[in-house]
């Protein structure tokens, strides 16, 4: 009985320490998360080019941003 | 001789930590008035002992056995998330499709929540102040270690930890007094406009950082971050001007 109630207090804390990283991390928007490893990875791949790797990581923040704000416009209610 | 990016990295740490000050003072002062002031100030100064222990602990171990390119291009996306993060939401509240941060209602609830539980003895610890300004400054903290240890790493001229607890002392610092001086949750506090300029200056540095750690060359150098600035904040700008009268439509849609 014992190890089974430590087993689920350490289950607990474990699941608690990943819940608040993805809060942390993702919050409510987990578009946000996905277009930033989005852009790692362009930038990655366009490294190579001192033009087009800093044009298309500028383009494609401002297209994220952009992008977010018009998600949640049509997900929300006015606030006031 | 200090340059423009230690600067505004002092400014953007300074103003981040002030925000997030402002939100956990709210909680501290709801604590203390209703609860008392000695476990209230016994939760928060241990939560600011645990938060120091974690810049000085995690800050030293990584500029030491992780290399900087890594190092840049983990803390340019966490910041980019955290800059996008707050620049989003704070768009929104601005053009009105999310409700503005009213510390006045939050430090109504906190008190109603923390009356209604029995008062603990008199000379003893409080257990419930200690827990609430306990959790309060240490979740308000976390996301200021973050932004302290990453500025701290990630800067050209290398670890800079000292300049960002500098600046996020200083933020703190300022809300204490004014905190102090009107005796009451910060209702005047700019919040918005504060975690607008703080989300570009994140999204900005985020970028750049990412950028640098996985090879992109940057035209100018650093001083490509003022162009970035400038970039992101007309966007924004432009953003709020239009999704504000998207709102402004819809309202009167509404009314009709």
């Amino acid at each position: 009985m014992t190890t089974d109630n430590s087993g689920s207090k350490v289950w607990k804390a474990v699941r608690g320490f990943f819940a608040f990283w993805k809060d942390f991390l993702v919050g409510d928007s987990p578009v946000l998360a996905l277009g930033v490893v989005i852009i790692l990875c362009v930038a990655y791949i366009l490294r190579g080019s001192a033009v087009w790797a800093p044009t298309a990581a500028v383009i494609l923040v401002l297209v994220l941003i952009a992008f977010t704000v018009w998600q949640k416009t049509w997900t929300r209610r006015c606030a006031s | 001789m200090i340059d423009q990016s230690t600067v505004l990295l002092f400014i953007t740490v300074a103003i981040a930590s002030a925000v997030e000050a402002t939100e956990a003072l709210t909680i501290l002062l709801a604590s203390g008035i209703t609860r008392g002031w000695r476990s209230t100030f016994e939760g928060a100064l241990l939560a600011l002992a645990c938060l120091a222990v974690v810049v000085l602990a995690i800050g030293t171990a990584l500029i030491q056995y992780v290399p900087l390119y890594i190092l840049r291009t983990v803390v340019g996306t966490l910041l980019l998330i955290f800059g996008l993060q707050w620049l989003t939401k704070a768009i929104l509240r601005q053009t009105g499709f999310k409700a503005a941060h009213d510390e006045h209602d939050i430090y109504d609830k906190e008190v109603a929540a923390l009356s209604k539980e029995q008062q603990g003895i008199r000379g003893q610890r409080d257990s419930l102040a200690f827990a609430v300004s306990f959790k309060g400054v240490l979740l308000e903290g976390m996301e200021v270690v973050m932004i302290v240890i990453s500025f701290g790493l990630a800067t050209q001229s290398g670890n800079q930890l000292v300049t960002a607890s500098l600046g996020a002392l200083l933020g703190v610092g300022v809300m204490v007094a004014i905190a102090a001086a009107v005796a009451g949750p910060l209702t005047k506090v700019p919040e918005n406009y504060m975690k607008l300029g703080v989300g570009c200056l994140l999204t900005v540095f985020g970028l750049f950082w990412m950028g640098e750690g996985v090879g992109v060359e940057w035209p100018l150098d650093d001083v490509f971050i003022l162009v970035l600035l400038a970039i992101i904040v007309l966007a924004t700008v432009g953003l709020i001007a239009y999704f504000g009268r998207v709102h402004e439509r819809r309202l009167e849609v509404a009314a009709h």
